[in-house]
Order: C-alpha cells, then sequence, then structure tokens
C-alpha cells in the first residue's frame, strides 16, 4: 500500500510539475504576441500563478516582473497609473534575485538586472521631477551591473541603446551610440533562439527604436 | 515538499470513501474572469469548512459539503480580487458561476483633497512638485508668490502674501513642519512685496489649503500653507550663487553613517547698485539691504524616529522717499529696520506598532522699527503741526517673542485610516512703542484637536475632526468642526466636499486699542471635482465662505463685521501634448462683499476682483540645456474707494472707482552647464537669469487719496520692469536631473 501510494504521489507530483511547466511555456510564448497593457496585465497575472506553483523556478517571478516593467514603460504618459505595476515588478524582481542568488549564472543575472533597471526606470516615469533623481540613479547601476556580467547581452545592448537615445546629449545622451547599440542588439538577437523558455524578448523593441532614425 | 504532499495526497485518496459515508452535497460550478476567460487554479471554499476545490483549465470545479442551508462561498485566485457571497445550498446541491474582477491594482486608497493644492516630493503624473512650485517665473523665491498663478490666490502686486477668497493677506498663515511660521516674509514696507525669509528649497512637500483645511490647524480664517522640511540629504553638498540682488553661500554635511547631517547658508544682498542701474520710483537711501543665515541639524533617531532642528536669523533696513499725497513740496520719509529670529525643533517617531508621535517646537523673535515724517527737497525734516500733518511724525516699533509647543499623537489602522489627537499652545508676547507710548500685549493660546481619517468603501473616504481653541487675551473658547469626504468614479475622477468653521484672532493692531474683542469667524463651504489621467490634471471648485464678527473700526472697534465669498475656479495642467513643455491655467471666479474696518456698509473689499487668470509654462531644450518659465497673470480691476468720516459722523464713500485691469508677464531661465566636469567634486553650475512683466504693462494696484479727497495718486509697482541675472554653483548635488529626468 505505502509504495503504491508514493508511486501515486510522485506520479501526481511530476504531472503537476509538468503541466506547470507547459502553462509557463505557453505563457512566453504568448508573451512574444503582447502588445498592450491588458495584455501584459493579463500574462502577469499567469506569470504570477506560474511563480506560485513553482516557487524554486526563478523565470516566472523574472517574467511576471518583466511583464510590469513593460506596462510600466508603455504607460510613460500616464505617470498616475504606474505605481502599483512598478511595486509589483520590484516585489517579483526581488524574489527572483533571491532565487538566483547563490546558484544563478552570470547570464541569467544579467538578465533579471536588465529587468530591474526597467523596472526603476518605470519609477522615474510617475513623475521625473520628483522620482528621478532617487530611481533613475539606481536604474542605471542595475544596468551597470546586467553590461558587466554579460556585456554581449542584447537586451543589455537594447536597454543601453534606449538610455543613451533618450538622455539628453550634455548629460551623457548620445543619438549616433544608440544607434550602434541597437543595431548591435539586434545582431545578438539574429544569434539568439527566437523562442523557448530563456528571455528572447527585445527583438522588436530594438527595431523600433532603430526605426526612429529613418 | 513532499512530507506536506503526502497526507494530502492520502486525503485525495481517501476522499471517495467520506462521500458516501455522510450526507455531503456537490457545489459545482465555473469560474472566469470579466472577459469570460476560463479562470485556472482558483480555489473555492465554504467559509467555516474545510471543503475546497481548485478550477481545471476550463474553470470548473465540484466540491463536496455536509454544510447546507446559509453558506458563504469564497473564491480566490492570484491576480484577481478575492470574491465572496453569500449562498444557499440545498439538499439537492446548486451549480455556481462566479465572475472574478481584476485586482485594481491602478486606484490607491481615495486621497481627500477638497480645497486643497498639494506639491509633494511623492507627486505623480500632472500633481505638482514643490521644483514645480518653486520655477514659477517671477516668484524670487517664495512660495507663496508661486502659488498666486493657482486658482483662489489674488493678483496682490504690493503686498506679500496670499489673498485667498475674498480672505485677507492675514488670513492665510503658513505652518513648517505642524509649527506657525509666524513672520514668512521679511517686515512689511509699504507698497513693495517683501521677499520670503526661509530658502524654498528647505521643503519637500508643499501643501496649499484655500480652504476647509484639517483641524490639526487654526487661527487662519481663508487659507493654510503647510509646509513639510525635507529630512537627511543623500549626499554631502556645497552650494553658492551671484546675482545682482543677492550672493551666498552655504553647505550641507551628512555623517559617514548617514545618521545625521548638519548644514549652515548665508546670504546678504543691497539693491543699491541695481538701483543705480535700473531707475526706481521711490528713493531709497537706506538699503534695501537684506541678510540671512540659517543653520539645520538633522539626526535619525531610529529607523522610525527623525528629530530636525532649524534656525533662522534675518535683519532688513529700508528707507525710502516717496512723494506725500496732502502736500506737492514735501516727500515721506519712510525707514524701517527689522531683526528676526526664528527656531523650529520637529520630532517624528513610530513609538510602538501603529501609534506614531509628531512633536514640534517653534520660537521666534522679531523687531521691526519704523519712522515716518515730512522732508523737503533737502531732506530736511519740516515740521507741520496742524491736522492732517501732524500724525505723520513719528517713530515706532513692534517686538514679539513668539514660541509654539504641539504634540500630535496618531493611531494607524489599515486602508490608511488614521486618528490623530493632538494639543498645542501658542505664547505671544507683544509691545508696540509708539513716540512714547508703549502697549503691551501678551496671549496664551491653547489648542486641542482630534480628527478621523474614516475610509468607508474602496472609492470613499471622510475626514471628521474637531478643534476647540482658548485665549486667555480674549477670554474666550471656540469650537470648530472641520469634515469633508471624497468619493470616487470607477473611471479615476473625484468629488470632494468640504465643510469647516475657522476662528481667527483679531490683528494686533486693534488688540493694542481694545481688548475686549472676540474671535472672527469664516464658514466654508466646498465641492470639488478632480481628474487626473494622461499626465494631465483637471480640477474645478465651488465654494461659499461665510464671515462673522469681523473686526469694524467705525464708529467704534467692535465685532460687528461681516461678509461672504463665492466663487468658482478651475485648473488644468498638462505635461503631455506638446513634449517638453508642462503648462498649467488657472481661473479664479470672485464675487465676495465684507462690511469692516471703516467699510459703512458691505463692500467689495479693495484687494479682490471678480476675474483672474494665471497661465504658467515650463519648457526645457535639452540640446541646449535650457530650461525656460514664463507665467501671464490676469486680473480684472480692483475697487478703490475714498472712505472718510466727516466731523466724526459715521463714515461715508466719498469716491470710488475701478483700476485698470492687470497683467503681468514674467520670464525666468536656467543654462546648465558644469565648468569641472572631470573634477570628482563635479559641479552643478548655472546662469540664472529673470525678467518680470516684460510687456511693460502699466500695473495700477489701488489710489490713495489726500486728506480731504482732492487729490488722488495711483499706486504703482517700484519699476515698470525688473531684471536679473547671475551664477549659482552647487557640488555634491545635482539639481540639475530634477530637470533633465522631467524629460527622459
Amino acid at each position: 500500500m505505502k509504495k503504491v501510494m508514493l508511486l501515486c504521489a510522485s506520479f501526481l507530483l511530476l504531472l503537476l510539475a509538468t503541466k506547470a511547466q507547459d502553462k509557463l511555456s505557453a505563457a512566453i510564448a504568448q508573451l512574444d504576441k503582447a502588445s498592450t497593457v491588458a495584455d501584459y496585465e493579463a500574462l502577469a497575472v499567469r506569470f504570477k500563478q506560474a511563480a506560485n506553483a513553482q516557487k524554486s523556478n526563478w523565470l516566472p517571478f523574472y517574467y511576471t516582473a518583466l511583464c510590469n516593467a513593460k506596462i510600466g514603460f508603455l504607460l510613460q504618459k500616464d505617470g498616475d497609473r504606474i505605481e502599483p505595476f512598478s511595486i509589483e515588478g520590484e516585489q517579483y524582481a526581488k524574489q527572483a534575485e533571491a532565487l538566483l542568488k547563490d546558484k544563478g549564472t552570470n547570464k541569467d543575472k544579467a538578465e533579471l538586472y536588465t529587468v530591474y533597471s526597467m523596472v526603476y526606470r518605470s519609477k522615474v516615469f510617475i513623475n521625473p521631477m520628483t522620482y528621478g533623481r532617487e530611481f533613475g540613479t539606481l536604474s542605471q547601476q542595475y544596468l551597470d551591473k546586467a553590461a558587466q556580467l554579460d556585456p554581449e547581452n542584447p537586451r543589455v545592448l537594447y536597454l543601453q541603446a534606449w538610455v543613451k537615445y533618450y538622455t539628453p546629449k550634455m548629460w551623457g545622451g548620445d543619438k549616433d551610440k544608440a544607434k550602434i547599440l541597437a543595431q548591435s542588439a539586434l545582431k545578438g538577437f539574429s544569434a539568439q533562439p527566437a523562442t523557448g523558455e530563456q528571455p528572447h524578448w527585445g527583438k522588436p523593441e530594438s527595431e523600433e527604436l532603430l526605426a526612429k532614425y529613418k | 515538499m513532499a512530507a506536506y504532499i503526502k497526507p494530502i495526497i492520502l486525503l485525495l485518496c481517501s476522499g471517495a470513501l467520506y462521500i458516501t459515508a455522510t450526507a455531503q452535497v456537490k457545489i459545482a460550478g465555473y469560474i472566469t474572469n470579466k472577459e469570460q476567460a476560463a479562470v485556472e487554479g482558483a480555489s473555492i471554499t465554504i467559509k467555516g469548512s474545510t471543503a475546497g476545490a481548485v478550477t481545471d483549465s476550463a474553470g470548473y470545479f465540484q466540491l463536496s459539503t455536509a454544510l447546507k442551508g446559509k453558506q458563504v462561498l469564497a473564491v480566490s485566485s492570484i491576480g484577481y480580487k478575492p470574491y465572496e457571497r453569500g449562498i444557499m445550498i440545498p439538499d439537492t446541491g446548486i451549480t455556481v458561476h462566479v465572475t472574478l474582477a481584476n485586482e485594481n491594482k491602478t486606484l490607491g486608497e481615495v486621497v481627500i483633497s477638497a480645497g486643497a493644492f498639494e506639491a509633494s516630493d511623492k507627486a505623480k503624473g500632472a500633481s505638482l512638485t514643490p521644483m514645480d512650485a518653486m520655477t514659477v517665473a517671477g516668484n524670487n523665491g517664495d512660495i507663496s508668490n508661486s502659488l498666486r498663478s493657482l486658482p483662489g490666490a489674488q493678483q496682490i502686486g504690493e503686498r506679500e502674501g496670499l489673498f485667498v477668497r475674498g480672505g485677507t493677506g492675514e488670513e492665510t498663515k503658513q505652518f513648517v513642519d505642524g509649527t506657525l511660521l509666524k513672520n514668512p516674509n521679511f517686515a512689511s514696507v509699504p507698497g513693495i512685496i517683501q521677499p520670503a525669509r526661509i530658502n524654498p528649497f528647505l521643503f519637500k512637500g508643499v501643501l496649499f489649503s484655500t480652504g476647509g483645511y484639517s483641524a490639526q490647524y487654526g487661527q487662519a480664517m481663508s487659507s493654510a500653507l503647510i509646509l513639510e522640511s525635507v529630512d537627511l540629504p543623500e549626499t554631502s553638498s556645497a552650494s553658492l550663487h551671484i546675482f545682482p540682488s543677492n550672493s551666498g553661500a552655504g553647505f550641507q554635511k551628512l555623517a559617514r553613517n548617514k545618521q545625521s547631517s548638519y548644514g549652515i547658508s548665508a546670504d546678504y544682498g543691497n539693491l543699491q547698485p541695481y538701483n543705480s542701474v535700473i531707475k526706481q520710483r521711490p528713493d531709497y537711501f537706506t538699503g534695501p539691504e537684506y541678510g540671512r543665515s540659517e543653520a539645520n541639524y538633522r539626526v535619525k533617531t531610529s529607523k522610525t524616529g527623525i528629530l530636525k532642528i532649524y534656525a533662522n536669523s534675518t535683519f532688513s533696513n529700508i528707507g525710502m522717499r516717496n512723494a506725500d499725497v496732502d502736500t506737492s513740496s514735501l516727500q515721506g520719509a519712510f525707514e524701517l529696520h527689522s531683526r528676526n529670529f526664528y527656531g523650529n525643533i520637529s520630532y517624528r517617531e513610530m513609538l510602538v506598532p501603529n501609534w506614531q508621535l509628531n512633536a514640534g517646537g517653534a520660537y521666534s523673535y522679531n523687531k521691526d522699527r519704523m519712522s515716518y515724517q515730512l522732508q523737503n527737497n533737502a531732506h530736511e525734516t519740516i515740521p507741520i503741526p496742524n491736522t492732517p500733518f501732524s500724525w505723520k511724525y513719528r517713530s515706532w516699533q513692534t517686538q514679539t517673542n513668539f514660541a509654539q509647543g504641539r504634540a500630535v499623537l496618531t493611531r494607524l489602522f489599515a486602508h490608511n485610516q488614521a486618528l490623530h489627537m493632538g494639543v498645542e499652545h501658542f505664547y505671544t508676547q507683544d509691545r508696540y512703542r509708539s513716540n512714547d507710548s508703549i502697549y503691551p500685549l501678551t496671549d496664551q493660546l491653547s489648542a486641542a484637536f482630534a480628527e478621523g481619517d474614516i475610509y468607508i468603501t474602496d472609492n470613499m473616504m471622510a475626514r471628521a475632526g474637531v478643534r476647540v481653541e482658548r485665549s486667555t487675551l480674549l477670554q474666550r473658547t471656540t469650537v470648530a468642526p472641520r469634515a469633508s469626504l471624497a468619493y470616487r468614479f470607477p473611471d479615476g475622477g473625484q468629488v470632494n466636499v468640504a465643510y469647516g468653521i475657522f476662528y481667527q484672532k483679531p490683528e494686533n493692531e486693534f488688540l493694542y486699542q481694545q481688548r475686549n474683542l472676540q474671535f472672527s469667524e469664516a464658514t466654508h463651504y466646498i465641492i470639488n471635482y478632480t481628474k487626473k489621467a494622461n499626465n494631465r490634471l483637471l480640477r474645478i471648485e465651488a465654494y461659499y465662505k461665510k464671515y462673522q464678527d469681523l473686526v469694524k473700526t467705525a464708529p467704534v472697534l467692535n465685532n460687528n463685521g461681516s461678509g461672504d465669498a463665492k466663487g468658482i475656479e478651475l485648473f488644468w495642467r498638462d505635461k503631455r501634448t506638446i513634449p517638453n513643455l508642462d503648462y498649467w491655467v488657472s481661473y479664479t471666479y470672485l464675487d465676495t462683499k465684507r462690511d469692516y474696518l471703516n467699510f459703512p456698509y458691505a463692500l467689495q473689499p479693495n484687494f479682490a476682483t471678480p476675474h483672474t487668470a494665471s497661465l504658467a509654462v515650463k519648457r526645457y531644450f535639452p540640446d541646449i540645456n535650457l530650461n525656460v518659465n514664463l507665467v501671464y497673470n490676469f486680473a480684472t480691476g480692483r475697487p478703490y474707494y475714498d472712505i472718510r468720516s466727516p466731523q466724526d459722523k459715521t463714515p461715508q464713500v466719498f469716491d470710488q472707482g475701478t483700476t485698470r485691469a492687470y497683467h503681468n508677464v514674467n520670464l525666468s531661465g536656467a543654462y546648465m552647464f558644469s565648468l569641472f566636469p572631470k573634477w570628482k567634486h563635479k559641479d552643478f553650475s548655472g546662469i540664472g537669469f529673470g525678467m518680470n512683466n516684460i510687456l511693460g504693462t502699466q500695473q495700477v494696484f489701488g489710489y490713495q487719496y489726500s486728506y480731504n479727497g482732492m487729490n488722488k495718486v495711483p499706486m504703482l509697482p517700484t519699476a515698470s520692469r525688473s531684471y536679473y541675472i547671475g551664477l549659482f554653483m552647487s557640488f555634491g548635488i545635482d539639481r540639475t536631473e530634477d530637470f533633465i529626468n522631467d524629460n527622459l
């Protein structure tokens, strides 16, 4: 009886785990098609549920933070609405960080710090005048950390390009440099698989940035 | 983990046995979200039982329970609002369908905001920040001048202070960290706005209430300007500025452990060189000169506690001659020497969880020596002993010692609810000396208040409070109720209403003459609609204000005055439509009359006009690192009167009129750069410049009548335009970041 029970249990566990994994994969596939705030909000819910189902996997936490950061970027012109998303983004980024702390690779950490940087950048959008000094600096610190760990990461390059593009010239902004960065980001994207569970977003974003030069 | 799972599996496996054993009923159903999509993984329970289920990928669930009759079904799922509903469970079982609402993340608790404009370092979207308020063109470093571009305030060019909704400048009081700021501006000079005593960069939060403010504050019938000082700085820094009218330097030192900081600064300005270049209407024979020194110390007393001490010492010396209205050949010479000290201490601490203490104290000493006499063209005093000239030779002095202590205990509850209970005491000792007579005045005013922030629903908050005050001088006690309510619509728009009674002591000039006066009183009724979205802000407010027991000076000094004010105000701010451009528009309609001072009957007072409008524009040019602010203020004409009491009879209006409309366009800007970009203490420097009344429009603030009413003289600004340009440098803290980030 005991053996049967154990077998039954491990089978169920396996079933649950594979199911959770399937759900995560499905949500990530959906993420590649997301474009609106509503899309990302719905996906954030799914990633949160996935995170709840696999508490030791950093990816669903990472993707929840990413969805919230993306919402912050989409709401850039509506500072009143950003705060709850940036709070949730920060919260999930912190949980992902705790999971990566001991056994995480540098590459994974670079991915997470990029999203961290985006979350703090979205806090700047709440009201640049009041939140800029603190969170603009934090955002830059996380991006620098990410670049240090994985300088070739196309998402790091994309975000660096974004910052260079939107910072005024006299304060370190450089549209030419932004273009070069965005182009090398694009090169990086074509060298990486465009699907799968590992972070692979950023290609359309880079193309969008480059389109501004035409 | 497996250790926990095993018993669950056991339960699941053996569950089937129990179903048949007891008289259980089935509850089945499905859960969807607002878009009618199935919600998977939602957990369903019957409250008060262990029965539960989880939905499958199609959103279906099924559970069995022994409970019957009236029960509560609870559904929860990550990302959705928890759901509960009462159900009747018949013996046959039931099917239910639940639609879950998304977690309402975008709307926090409702914030009560009737009558209030808040500029905070936590401002979101198009809400005002302290920096927004401080960069309104032409404010001369005085936050209350900036606030004149917001609705509710009048455009008063000849006096400092805020004249709000038919109220005098004295009816607005300023508070720093809870305690009264007794003399916010340098001592008044007839016809000329005086600068603020306190550096506006000291504040991280500014709440400008144009009515209906909290029971935590009192002794202001119209308006309260509630200022919150900064905590510890982020880094140590030093700064200096050199402008024609004012130069100064200072530093802030943050301790290495980041637990405390101190700073000192000083600045001095003498307008003589400027006035020799830009011709002024008055003939200045002293100054004007202003000096200021400031010191602060701040220390974190624990994780949640902070103690702040601030001291400010200032002086001003001004002497000027203006043509006398009663003679054609003589000039009136006015001279003022003023000294002021102000100290403020505040302490904030979370005593035990959910109990917060805010304590504070303030002390201020002020001494103004003034004189007036008639002089000929050679500046010799020419005594004329008969009326109306005899009273034009005098010297007088006011000396005030003021101290205040205050403690507020707050109990915090869920949903931002709070109960505030506080006491305060004000000690005021005035000595007024005119020629050889001394008029002493001492008052002990005590106040106690209690106020609750009450959460009614997700979208409704109320604040209700009461304030009790007792003055030993007036020997009277007042009880002032205050209440406000905020309701938010699903689209984020918000309606606010407020009501309150506000008492204020008569001004000293009356109390010196007669002590048997009582508090003046104003009652406010306010309704407001606010909507914030997409970096835009719209605010419409209407109010009615009733005055009672105002001081009248004729026929005898009494409290029989009265009045009212009503109006509509609009505010629109847009940071979105044009990139790098931020503007706001405000409009104030005011209908007010009051019977006070020597008015023979209710009249529109000379500081009130029906229509006032402002346009404030801020634009940043990132490519050349230039920031430009422009403000246009418009006001319809103000009334003026010749009120006299011939042969000591009742006063009469002998003449009256309305001044021309007021137009004022001010421009200011800053070009930012770094002189030593490679140095480790990189500087953040800028050239600041400004020009007030750039169109040179003639501005008339009112008319002054001669004693016999035969001659009237317009009250004009000291010069038609004013200018400044200078250099500012800051080491350590990058204030320019504020400008840049605004555009990133």
